[in-house]
């Protein structure tokens, strides 16, 4: 089985922010969008919106960084970063190092936590209705974008038919 | 590029973290500096308290490790779950936070085991065993160890320009010793610890103004070396020097931490005997170290996302001057 990951299209996003609400209900309990592992950046005068997410880096720094190895990979589970509550103590190392702003500080559990693809079934794909995130096989992902570019150069062809 | 105001610094450590840095390279520096004028001065000035006898010259000298213990709380301090304080050394392979860990607790416990040693002269514990004098110099290196990795740990940040670069550890290095040294010059002001040996009291003074020329030429450097390095980096800069961030700069950094301490300890080198002087000058030199581990965490700014520059650059958003 190949490996899989999330995928932003940045373009399709309308800031309606329910990935945050799903992740925090999901991994919470509580419809808390402070507490989610998605977070939606916005400029809302233009329109534009952007979700960022964990990119579970292959040279992952907040791997390298974290001092109780509560950062750590699972390779089985799709090669993803995860980090064990158990063994976290909250010296947010990892936040400074990352270079997307992943890591989160969830200030009630006082703990950090990032994306975990939802163990296999991630909630802000299911739940995003503009279809601005997917969850796609790793070797595929070049497909969309291909396409899109095949279609472009199609229309620019009839264009001068 | 960005205006001022609209900069975004890091806010995950703070003034708890920088309390740390500066304790422990206080007390790191102080131990360097106490080390080597024990090894070539020896001053020793023995009193007796209640039937023992104590050296407070080489308590004076020696209570670099304290300072440290005082200060490694402070990281504790700052952890989400603090009763878990002790996984931080599960990682020392990749993680400077693991092996600052240990390197501060190598130097806190072998410290102040000489601390005692030296400050209460026992006789079953002055034998001249080469054991002792290993374990000096194993100390020294974990002191170097921990005024160094105060600045490693920032350096570590690589998504940080202002951090990552090995001006920083030096930077931090020089203060260390800078504000070690006048911790010392403190401890023994007025004490008459030094009174057998007045150039001593002078000499020290001199090296302390000697180290603050040169904190002051390595920090405009490693500024000017930051601000030439990226965006981010610039923007560092420009928030500690005309930001939000500029009084600690030019109030905190520059006249506590250079300027009144060299001007009044010149003016004290010419009226011997001033003790407030020293004093004062100490005092804001200390301060000046402590503003400097702030300024310097608190003016980091974060590399742009990647993904935010390139949504930045195809819509034209950047907010600009």
């Amino acid at each position: 089985m190949s490996e899989k990951v999330l995928v932003v299209d940045q373009e399709k996003c309308t800031g309606c922010r329910q990935c945050e609400l799903v992740c925090s209900v999901y991994h919470t309990g509580s419809s808390n969008p402070s507490r989610s592992r998605i977070r939606v950046v916005k400029w809302e005068h233009e329109g534009i919106y952007l979700p960022l997410i964990c990119n579970h880096c292959e040279k992952a720094y907040c791997l390298e960084v974290c001092p109780t190895k509560a950062c750590h990979r699972e390779p089985e589970l799709n090669h993803r970063v995860v980090i064990d509550k158990n063994l976290c103590i909250g010296c947010k190392t990892c936040i400074m190092a990352c270079p997307f702003d992943h890591p989160f500080f969830d200030v009630k559990e006082q703990v950090t936590v990032k994306c975990d693809f939802c163990d296999g079934d991630p909630q802000c794909v299911a739940f995003c209705y503009a279809k601005a995130i997917m969850f796609l096989d790793a070797d595929t992902i070049q497909i969309p974008k291909k396409r899109e570019a095949a279609n472009k150069v199609l229309e620019s062809i009839k264009q001068i038919r | 590029m960005r205006k001022v105001k609209h900069l975004r610094p890091q806010e995950h450590w703070g003034w708890i973290i920088a309390i740390y840095l500066y304790l422990a390279g206080m007390g790191a520096g102080s131990y360097i500096i106490g080390t080597v004028m024990n090894w070539f001065v020896h001053p020793s000035k023995i009193i007796t308290i209640w039937g023992q006898p104590f050296d407070p010259a080489k308590g004076a000298l020696l209570w670099g490790p304290l300072l440290v213990a005082i200060g490694a709380p402070f990281l504790i301090l700052d952890l989400g779950i603090k009763k878990r304080f002790l996984y931080a050394c599960l990682n020392p392979k990749t993680s400077w936070v693991a092996r600052g860990f240990i390197i501060l607790s190598v130097f806190i416990v072998f410290g102040v085991v000489l601390l005692a040693k030296s400050a209460f002269p026992f006789e079953w514990l002055r034998g001249g065993s080469p054991i002792w004098n290993i374990l000096e110099v194993i100390t020294l290196a974990f002191a170097f160890g921990t005024a160094i990795y105060t600045g490693i740990l920032l350096k570590a940040t690589k998504s940080i320009p202002l951090w990552n670069t090995y001006f920083l550890p030096l930077l931090f290095l020089v203060s260390a010793l800078s504000t070690g040294s006048m911790a010392i010059i403190l401890t023994t002001l007025g004490t008459g610890i030094f009174s057998h040996d007045a150039g001593t009291l002078k000499s020290l003074i001199l090296i302390e103004q000697i180290l603050v020329v040169i904190e002051a030429i390595v920090l405009y450097l490693y500024l000017l070396g930051r601000y030439r390095i990226s965006e981010q980096g610039k923007d560092s800069v420009r928030l500690l020097l005309y930001g939000e961030k500029k009084l600690i700069f030019w109030g905190g950094i520059v006249l506590l931490g250079f300027l009144f301490p060299f001007v009044l300890e010149s003016i004290a080198t010419f009226s011997p005997g001033n003790v407030w002087l020293i004093f004062f000058s100490g005092m804001t030199l200390l301060c000046g170290g402590f503003f400097l581990r702030l300024g310097v965490l608190s003016a980091g700014i974060k590399e742009q996302i990647p993904m935010k520059r390139w949504t930045e650059f195809r819509y034209h958003l950047k907010e600009t001057k």
